[in-house]
């Protein structure tokens, strides 16, 4: 299943994927992030390859790095959302 | 006893409509949820228990549950400006926890994790006046390695029994699917039509089949989170699939489907 779309995710990501995860579910986390990433992916201890990957908002080298391709999409909507940069129509 | 079955979409851009999101294609999906909403009033439930795929909210990496049970008295979580809680029915939750691992299923439980927008999608669109406790029931869809589709169909034989056997009339809701790869670069190009040859299948009562289906396909063809609807599958046995609507996005095939029991 290396062709999988959704993988195991590799133990080395961890801290990645809890900072997607905390991009995406943690409004405090998210609002700090919005307003210093670096010092919010400092509180995950992410290297300066996955920072780099998560400020530029690089899909594929997140996942490259075992990022979880959920919580790279989700964790960017919800920083879209919280920016401001995205408008929506809320049922 | 159990009284309806049903599984409804519940993609974010159905509640939280963004400027690339068709209206009339949203509106459309709601028209759906609406009848489903009408049906729930006429079968008169006590509890809605929802099968949800978790998108890796009530859990993270910590641990990953194959199967859970939300055994709390509330179920609580946010989506955006959503802030969302549901009471729980707690006899059916424990009933279902208590006789699901009596049948051999090694069932996780949980009083306090979030409650996902999995549920809450479905919950706000479909929920009966007045309102009924529900009864939240995980499938792990997102974090490889999941639970097989046969196990899904197993684990939906025993809860068939399992409520069936019980005093409440209860409804069972399948959210999630059909068709999409969030996050990857297929976003854009769902597999709409192995959505319709399931449909198809669903509708002519064969949906004990999807038990077959491979959890390789399963992610091949964008259903991962199918297995919510396998494992209701399991509860209907060969009810024949009323299908209220199929509308696919640019990224997403959106179904609403019941099964009328007798």
């Amino acid at each position: 299943m290396n062709d999988a779309h959704y993988r195991f995710p590799p133990a080395s990501a961890f801290p990645l994927n809890r900072c997607l995860y905390a991009l995406k579910s943690d409004d405090a986390f998210r609002a700090r992030f919005v307003a210093d990433a670096k010092a919010a992916m400092a509180e995950h201890g992410l290297d300066a390859a996955a920072q780099s990957a998560l400020l530029a908002g690089d899909r594929d080298a997140l996942v490259a790095r075992g990022a979880h391709p959920y919580l790279v999409f989700m964790a960017d909507l919800r920083v879209r959302m919280a920016r401001g940069t995205a408008t929506f129509e809320y049922f | 006893m159990l009284v309806g079955a049903f599984a409804c979409a519940h993609t974010p851009q159905l509640i939280a409509r963004p400027e690339t999101e068709d209206r009339a294609l949203v509106l459309r999906v709601h028209a759906a949820f609406a009848r489903v909403k009408r049906r729930l009033e006429a079968l008169r439930p006590d509890a809605v228990a929802v099968v949800a795929g978790d998108h890796v909210e009530a859990f993270f990496l910590d641990a990953v549950p194959a199967l859970a049970v939300y055994a709390g008295a509330a179920a609580a979580g946010t989506f955006g400006p959503y802030k969302y809680s549901f009471p729980v029915h707690e006899p059916l939750a424990r009933a279902v926890v208590e006789q699901g691992i009596e049948r051999g299923f090694d069932l996780l439980y949980t009083q306090g994790a979030p409650l996902d927008y999995a549920f809450f999608v479905p919950l706000h669109f479909t929920m009966p006046e007045p309102a009924v406790p529900i009864l939240p029931l995980h499938v792990n869809v997102y974090l490889p390695p999941q639970p097989t589709p046969r196990r899904c169909h197993a684990w939906g034989q025993a809860l068939g029994e399992i409520l069936r056997g019980r005093p409440e009339r209860v409804v069972l809701m399948a959210s999630g699917g059909m068709s999409h790869y969030p996050g990857t670069d297929r976003y854009a190009s769902p597999d709409f039509d192995w959505d319709r040859r399931v449909l198809d299948t669903l509708a002519e009562g064969r949906g004990a089949e999807l038990a077959a289906v491979t959890g390789e396909e399963l992610d091949k063809a964008g259903n991962v989170e199918l297995r919510t609807w396998i494992t209701v599958l399991g509860a209907v046995g060969a009810a024949r699939a009323d299908v209220y609507c199929y509308e696919p996005s640019w990224h997403h095939g959106n179904a609403v489907v019941e099964w009328p029991l007798s």
